[in-house]
């Protein structure tokens, strides 16, 4: 970031040594990175040695079969795998209908009917200043009795998409607002109504934008799907407290399911990123 | 539908459009509720639960729904308070010219990023209190405690008994909420220009003072109005430890809400309260934010 001039001035003003490349090896960059490889191991340790300590036996080789079992040659699925899998049909569904729902909002509060407005104000409102625990269980126990849904499955991801849909909006909002107006009053100019505007003047601007945000919700949905164990939707960590409540090796299962949705959301966020730079070296 | 904003047409086909949907939907709604449920709506529960009569003090005392309400702003209060140091401390590190600070710190942060906040708090708590807490001997403490200390522990902390949950509870919500807050921080020391840093090391600052007298002050207003929604975060978030059987609204409600078989009127209500405190809380940060940034000008 900085010139070696600036740099060699700087360190001149601290009143270290002139020679800028000279640096102390405790001062370096490698020893800094091996201080943190040093605290990670450290940390890792310290919680291995607790949880080890009075008399905890590990009992890692139980595990496996609760991730698959093979039976007469044939592969099964175990517990811990299928909640995986539910966890991501979770997301996948989550996900297109918080695009559906952030939309029509986004599409809302960006008209000028006044009606529609205030629709989304409410509905933006509501979202953002009660709890997803809340929410939820008002989806679980009381619109799925009175909409009559027969699976709890999707009143969960239904509850969650309204949830995400709230962020999803804005991100959209405000990817639409980031086109100049210039460009609007260039379409109106050469005769485009507003919808064909939006189709061929801003979404193909605004789009990139939203990308990378959007991206991030599906992290979210990843990670808030989680709480769906509070009802009875069978989830990776529903999954996990009935194994718990089984075989008794809380430490195992709640490391093994940490490690398990740190692998998908570090993926997805890594996909986040990478689409952030792209974007950004392509404008 | 060229859109130009003109008085001619108050009314637009949109608006006709939404008001029939959301009629549709309460129309709906209601022919479910009142004919095929055969619902029959019964909030007399509701005032019962946040204020009885007590026969011995004669005074209206708070019941369970004001209690849990009380419980969820203690704890989110402690979070406030233990994540914002653990925030700013974090935050720092991560503007910090040494590449160790700044990996710890984004260390950190990517791991809570990731991490989703319910297995989190199990796993926590199992960790806390099968592990740190017989270490720490709050257990004998809060056996041997004197009533008056007690008196002051379960104003502070919440029923004895259930003091393992509240402290497991209330460290793994700072510690997500931290990550959050170190955000914030970072965010509000890096929008400080450069030329700022370099004025102080020219009159021969310390980088401590460079931080203090500098860097801090200017950035504390651009990131109280951040913390400020990270406190409503933290009200809301605090009902995740419902889970843990922290007693608190939400896990109130669900109790209130099973022992009375009144699961529409209790979590309706629930989520009423929630946001009545939090839509409070944010218009009135709000407001002061206006009054304190027309100050400054």
């Amino acid at each position: 970031m900085q010139t070696p001039v600036f740099d060699a001035a700087r360190s001149a003003v601290a009143g270290e040594k002139h020679n800028s490349r000279k640096v102390r090896w405790w001062k370096s960059r490698g020893f800094d990175f091996l201080q943190f490889i040093v605290l990670v191991g450290f940390v890792v340790w310290v919680t291995w040695r607790s949880a080890a300590s009075l008399d905890y036996r590990w009992q890692w080789y139980r595990l496996p079969k609760y991730f698959y079992r093979i039976i007469d040659g044939e592969l099964i699925w175990g517990p811990l795998i299928n909640g995986l899998f539910v966890t991501l049909e979770i997301a996948a569904w989550g996900m297109v209908l918080t695009l559906i729902i952030g939309l029509i909002t986004a599409i809302l509060r960006l008209s000028d009917s006044f009606a529609g407005q205030a629709l989304a104000r409410i509905y933006l409102e509501t979202i953002r200043n009660t709890p997803l625990l809340v929410q939820v269980s008002i989806f679980y126990f009381v619109l799925q009795p009175i909409l009559g849904i027969n699976n709890p499955l999707w009143t969960g991801i239904l509850s969650l998409a309204f949830f995400e849909g709230s962020f999803a909006s804005e991100i959209i909002r405000a990817g639409v607002n980031s086109v100049p107006r210039g460009q609007w009053e260039a379409s109106s100019t050469v005769g485009l109504n507003k919808a064909k505007a939006y189709i061929y003047v801003i979404l193909p601007q605004a789009v990139p934008l939203m990308l990378p945000p959007l991206t991030g919700i599906l992290v979210n949905l990843v990670k808030h799907s989680a709480i769906l164990s509070f009802v009875a939707v069978f989830e990776l960590t529903t999954e996990a407290r009935n194994l718990i409540g089984d075989t008794f090796m809380s430490f195992e299962i709640w490391f093994t399911i940490g490690a398990m949705y740190l692998v998908v959301t570090i993926t997805l966020s890594t996909l986040v990123g990478v689409l952030e730079r792209r974007i950004r070296r392509g404008r | 539908m060229i859109a130009p904003r003109s008085a001619k047409h108050p009314i637009r086909t949109l608006d006709v459009i939404v008001l029939a949907s959301v009629a549709a939907v309460i129309g709906y709604i209601g022919y479910r509720v009142n004919f095929v449920l055969v619902y029959k709506w019964d909030w007399s529960v509701i005032p019962t639960y946040l204020f009885r009569w007590d026969e011995k003090t004669a005074t209206l005392v708070p019941n369970l729904l004001i209690k849990g309400l009380i419980a969820t702003i203690r704890i989110a209060i402690w979070a406030m308070v233990v994540s914002s140091i653990l925030g700013v401390i974090l935050g720092i590190a991560r503007t910090s010219d040494r590449l160790f600070p700044r990996l710890v710190s984004w260390a950190y942060v990517e791991f809570i990023r990731n991490i989703p906040p319910v297995p989190f708090l199990f796993l926590f708590y199992f960790f806390i209190s099968s592990r740190i807490m017989p270490i720490l001997g709050i257990d004998e403490f809060i056996y041997s405690a004197s009533p008056q200390t007690l008196v002051v522990m379960e104003f502070l902390f919440g029923p004895a008994n259930l003091m393992t949950n509240f402290i497991s509870g209330m460290i793994s919500l700072s510690m997500m909420s931290a990550a959050y807050i170190a955000e914030i921080v970072r965010s509000g020391i890096q929008v400080i220009p450069r030329g700022q840093r370099e004025a102080g090391q020219t009159v021969g600052l310390s980088p401590f003072a460079i931080m203090r007298y500098i860097i801090l002050p200017q950035a504390v207003q651009r990131v109280v109005p951040p913390l400020a929604g990270q406190f409503i975060t933290l009200i809301k978030d605090s009902s995740l430890v419902a889970l843990i059987s922290v007693q608190e609204l939400s896990f109130l409600a669900m109790e209130i809400a099973i022992s009375e078989q009144r699961f529409f009127e209790v979590w309706i209500f629930t989520g009423f309260m929630y946001f009545t405190v939090c839509y409070s809380c944010a218009k009135a940060f709000g407001w002061l934010e206006k009054r304190m940034g027309a100050h400054r000008h």
